[in-house]
């Protein structure tokens, strides 16, 4: 599986988990931002793709593969993200616009950057 | 006033399922009357006792120290209602679990009869003290853990009885309608008072409306609706589907519902429910009527 394959599954599903139509939904667009994401849409959006797809999503998958091989400690810093965890999420979020990436940013807003993208790549990895 | 409605959980393996019953009373609170001016269970509590049930055993399973709390129901299917007189066999399936949420089906019997079932059951779970003192919660889980073989309904009623006094029904309903084409749409209100009798228990420490009083609001608006086309009273409830809550509704609030009409024949129609409070999201669902000849 790659993105490119695993996209128009992904994207019927996201589509009727945020209750758009599915031409709203592409590969760039930010969940939270662009689709108007909810936390209760991201779980039941990773119910729908392990059940679509047949995988297992840990939970907190995304924000371990962010991490990359760092520890917490040099991911992030009193909920800060340190330089090596920002250079790691951005390597990771690859797909996201640098300009995103604001200095100083806290774990809990990492969220905010996860596109369509981000979640094609999660299923594909899984 | 109670907003606890599993009066026993006769079986329950942690993590894996439950089972229990409700009986129908003329000490419930929440009684709608039919055409005939009998009385039964507002269908949305039918589904509010089976999430309750499934809360008990993952409450059981985490200790008491976490709880499930509304999130999304993929499908909710009413077969018959449940009457004054009747006992309701409440079944639970827990299909996954984790501390991080909770997915489950539920089915409701009245004897050998499916009055109820909850499909894609997806509930988030959060620290019990938010919500309710766990000693209490615990208490109030001791008091009806008890486990039985022994059949607990009423077997071939001649008749049920009339109510020999007023009923008188707490009102499941919004409080205004605002805006609306008729036949098209409709845009009522809700204004949430703390006066609610379902605050206390949903919860001592939080108080914030159920779900299943939003859906079941919904409902008796979607019955307004359907009152304008010929042969509207004829429809009735035969699934709710495709149920999110986004958010927490809390004494104080202002919610605005917008219903659409999706799709209507001769004899189905489909309602589309979107629920915001400040123009976010809250609640969304979908429900689909049938006539009944």
């Amino acid at each position: 599986m790659n993105v490119e394959t695993v996209f128009p599954k992904v994207r019927a599903i996201v589509a009727d988990v945020l209750v758009c139509d599915e031409e709203e939904v592409t590969l760039n667009k930010r969940l939270i931002a662009d689709l108007g994401a909810e936390s209760i849409d991201f779980l039941d959006l990773v119910f729908q793709l392990e059940k679509e797809f047949s995988i297992k999503i840990p939970r907190g998958q995304l924000e371990k593969n962010a991490r990359g091989e760092l520890s917490e400690d040099e991911f992030e810093k009193g909920g800060v993200l340190t330089d090596e965890g920002m250079a790691s999420l951005k390597r990771y979020l690859s797909e996201v616009p640098p300009e995103l990436f604001k200095p100083n940013m806290k774990v809990n807003e990492i969220p905010m950057l996860f596109t369509v993208e981000t979640f094609c790549k999660l299923v594909s990895a899984a | 006033m109670r907003f606890l409605f599993v009066d026993r959980i006769t079986a329950s393996e942690p993590r894996n399922f439950v089972e229990g019953i409700k009986h129908i009373t003329w000490d419930d609170l929440y009684l709608c009357p039919d055409d005939k001016g009998n009385y039964y269970f507002a269908p949305s509590f039918v589904g509010e006792s089976l999430g309750q049930l499934a809360a008990w055993n993952v409450m059981q399973a985490y200790g008491f120290k976490l709880r499930p709390v509304a999130g999304v129901v993929a499908s909710a299917k009413l077969h018959r209602h449940a009457y004054v007189g009747d006992t309701l066999r409440l079944k639970s399936t827990i299909e996954h679990l984790d501390e991080s949420a909770v997915q489950y089906s539920s089915q409701a019997y009245i004897g050998d009869t499916l009055a109820f079932e909850v499909n894609g059951a997806l509930g988030p779970m959060l620290p019990m003290y938010q919500f309710i003192n766990e000693d209490e919660v615990r208490q109030q889980f001791h008091e009806i853990y008890r486990p039985t073989d022994a059949p607990l309904a009423i077997k071939h009623p001649l008749t049920g009885l009339s109510s020999i006094t007023a009923v008188s029904p707490v009102h499941l309903q919004f409080d205004a309608v605002l805006d609306g084409v008729p036949g098209q749409s409709m845009h009522a209100v809700k204004l949430v008072s703390r006066m609610a009798p379902y605050f206390p228990d949903h919860f001592p420490l939080k108080p914030v409306l159920p779900m299943t009083v939003l859906l079941e609001c919904q409902l008796n608006l979607a019955k307004q609706f359907m009152a304008h086309f010929e042969g509207g009273h004829d429809f009735q409830v035969t699934e709710l589907r495709r149920i999110k809550m986004s958010d927490f509704i809390q004494p104080g609030d202002v919610v605005d519902c917008y219903l659409s009409l999706k799709s209507k024949t001769e004899t189905h129609a489909v309602l589309t429910f979107r629920c915001e409070m400040a123009g976010k999201r809250v609640c969304v669902m979908e429900l689909e009527l049938q006539k009944t000849f």
